[in-house]
């Protein structure tokens, strides 16, 4: 056996470790998902399948315990969000990446310490701001979003507005066309892979964003996904196999948008980290 | 070509300004302002901010009334000539009603300025009814009166209608300076960040260096290390967390079992179990994402460099350290920066995994301010917390800017 199979061989070890370890979670959850309550205790806890297998858990998640409104409003608030996250990031990230201004690098500035500040810093003035406007446990919050979306949002599409050949956007204003028709005609469509790289990323940190979902939206009916499954913890009883389903049934739009969209997903985390 | 911008180009950069003035730099500015009063919401005499002495007129008649009131329940329990003196009492009262309640009956209810003058005709007229009052009550120690006992705390309120100032200057941040608690929060922190930033760039790079040797199969590698990162960490903590459970949960299980905790028990239920088990946690969820940003650094990397060194005898450990990691040098510092800052301000976490417990024993300070503004409603002091917290990101960040040089923020 010679050197070089040896190290793939043991690459391949490693891979396999660490796909293991990121998937044991998920699938211990699954197992427990469809044990009833009592074989989550005591003795058979640790079976892998269940005496008497049950997709009681399920029903009680979703009938009762309403994990799909949840689900709902989370949808809501990561797709508004994301649309006009998109929108506004696109008009700014176009005059940054072609034109020079005065403060603009104070503006780059302030747009990457507002993505590094601690989210808590400015919790305590939107709760009584949205207290004051009666904004608590609405949509509205997904214009608090904002705090940790457009930075990054905008940060990533400079990047990519960047790349766009400025040649076909002369061939266009020489043909009469606006700075807005520019923007959206011509450097829109063509940088569009960046474009919805940056809303998928947009869109997952709205759908995971907690800290201020759980202090504007509490109201069961407006919950948030993370939030409501927390709430699923009882401090007096823990119905683990309630969680674990409840747990499932949020992973799965997760898990869809991951097996769809993991290239653009990629390309999103990576281009905001690699200066070009 | 990079033009100058025209007003009309401004206008499309207005909607990033408002949304960032109004939900980013506005609350900034307010959380600063918060650390200088004593604010705490669920006080009437501190919910706002008062830089000097203001007069509550809603409260005050609100406990003129109550006086009043009182009164006529008691009045009858006297003989006639304390009758007459409960009834001068009423009168009194009600001339300061009728003269300090005009703006109450104009429906205004926040405090108003008052002047020196008023304040003294205010002070002396408690002072006066509180000792009148007090004088008939105490003729009559055998007679149970309905409100006798209630009187004391409706006489004290009308002196809390005159509204301290409550602006405290630096006294939030001294307090801050002695903290001890928040030095202990500090310190978790601290470990928690060091710890699992490290083990995260250390497994992160060695994962970079594998899926970039391009094998087969490695795209659905790649997915299956999305999924962690991708789901909800409130979700995740939640799924560690039953994993950890001391009576029932597989991983505190196997780990005892193989004798790295005495008990099952001492995952979550001691300060260092509980500690390592949120790093434990995080570690889980955030290295695959390290490994894709360090990966996208490493495809930066020109391919000739490495058959160069191959060429001239290098050893793969040389080749890692004298090409590898100095080439890759800023985009590993963009992805510690960032994942640093990240474990910094770490919350949702650590606040669904252990809520900073046990016994405080994994607060962080992002817990610790949550907790006072949140559950103890003090703002001032709470914010004072973030601010502190944002004066240890602010230096981080500046390390990791200086390393790195003005790289990150010129953008042409």
């Amino acid at each position: 056996m010679n050197q070089s199979k040896l190290f793939k061989i043991c690459c391949w070890f490693f891979i396999i470790l660490f796909l293991g370890i990121s998937v044991f979670p998920f699938l211990w959850i699954l197992i427990t998902s469809f044990k009833p309550e009592v074989e989550i205790h005591g003795t058979g806890a640790y079976n892998i399948i269940a005496n008497n297998p049950t997709i009681q858990n399920y029903i009680t998640v979703i009938v009762d315990k309403h994990i799909l409104n949840a689900v709902k409003n989370s949808f809501i608030t990561a797709i508004s969000t994301t649309l006009y996250v998109v929108i506004v990031a696109s008009m700014s990230a176009y005059v940054i990446a072609r034109f020079k201004f005065k403060g603009k690098s104070i503006l780059m500035g302030l747009i990457l310490s507002i993505s590094m500040f601690p989210q808590m810093i400015v919790i305590g003035p939107i709760f009584n701001m949205f207290y004051k406007l009666d904004w608590l446990n609405s949509y509205h919050i997904s214009l608090a979003y904002c705090t940790i979306t457009l930075p990054s949002a905008v940060w990533v599409m400079v990047t990519h507005f960047k790349q766009v050949p400025v040649s076909l956007e002369e061939a266009a204003k020489i043909d009469g066309c606006s700075a807005w028709g520019i923007l959206w005609k011509i450097i829109f469509p063509i940088a569009a892979p960046g474009v919805f790289a940056t809303a998928i990323i947009t869109f997952i940190s709205a759908w995971n964003e907690y800290l201020l979902s759980c202090t504007l939206n509490i109201v069961e009916a407006m919950q948030s996904v993370p939030v409501r499954i927390s709430y699923l913890r009882d401090e007096y009883s823990i119905f683990w196999s309630q969680i674990t389903a409840a747990a499932i049934v949020v992973i799965i739009p997760t898990l869809i948008m991951v097996l769809l969209f993991q290239k653009q997903i990629v390309a999103g985390i990576s281009h905001g980290a690699v200066k070009e | 070509m990079v033009k100058r911008m025209s007003l009309k180009q401004f206008v499309f950069i207005i909607p990033l300004l408002c949304f960032m003035g109004v939900f980013s730099i506005y609350p900034v500015v307010t959380s600063f302002m918060y650390t200088f009063f004593d604010y705490r919401t669920n006080d009437q005499q501190y919910n706002s901010f008062y830089m000097d002495e203001k007069f509550n007129e809603a409260l005050f008649v609100e406990d003129c009334q109550y006086v009043n009131y009182f009164i006529s329940a008691d009045i009858t329990l006297v003989d006639e000539e304390d009758q007459k003196a409960f009834t001068t009492v009423q009168e009194k009262v009600s001339a300061m009603m009728e003269k300090y309640g005009t703006g109450t009956a104009e429906g205004q209810t926040e405090p108003r300025k008052m002047t020196s003058q008023e304040k003294e005709e205010i002070e002396s007229f408690i002072g006066e009814i509180t000792e009148e009052i007090n004088a008939i009550y105490a003729k009559y120690p055998d007679v149970q009166f309905y409100n006798k006992e209630n009187m004391p705390t409706i006489l004290e309120g009308l002196s809390g209608s005159i509204v301290q100032s409550n602006y405290i200057g630096a006294d939030n941040y001294k307090k801050l300076a002695t903290d001890e608690r928040f030095g202990k929060a500090l310190l978790h922190t601290f470990v928690f960040m060091v710890f699992s930033v490290t083990a995260e760039f250390i497994l992160g790079m060695g994962l970079a260096l594998i899926m970039s040797k391009s094998m087969k199969g490695i795209g659905g590698v790649r997915t299956i290390a999305l999924i962690p990162w991708a789901i909800p960490t409130a979700v995740s903590a939640l799924i560690w967390s039953y994993l950890y459970d001391g009576s029932y949960g597989i991983i505190s299980k196997i780990f005892s079992e193989i004798g790295l905790i005495s008990s099952q028990a001492d995952m979550l239920l001691t300060t260092q179990g509980a500690m390592a088990s949120a790093i434990l946690a995080d570690v889980w969820k955030t290295t695959p994402y390290m490994a894709l940003l360090l990966m996208a650094g490493l495809q930066t990397i020109d391919r000739g460099l490495y058959e160069s060194a191959a060429i001239d005898g290098a050893s793969p450990v040389k080749t890692f350290f004298s090409i590898t990691l100095p080439l890759m040098k800023p985009s590993i510092l963009v992805a510690l920066l960032f994942r640093t800052l990240d474990a910094f301000r770490v919350y949702d976490l650590i606040s669904v995994l252990t809520g900073g417990g046990p016994g405080n024993g994994t607060e962080t300070l992002s817990i610790y301010a949550y907790k006072l503004i949140f559950n103890q409603s003090n703002y001032g002091y709470g914010s004072t917390v973030v601010v502190g917290m944002f004066v240890f990101v602010a230096i981080i960040a500046m390390i990791y800017v200086k390393v790195l040089g003005a790289e990150l923020i010129s953008n042409d």
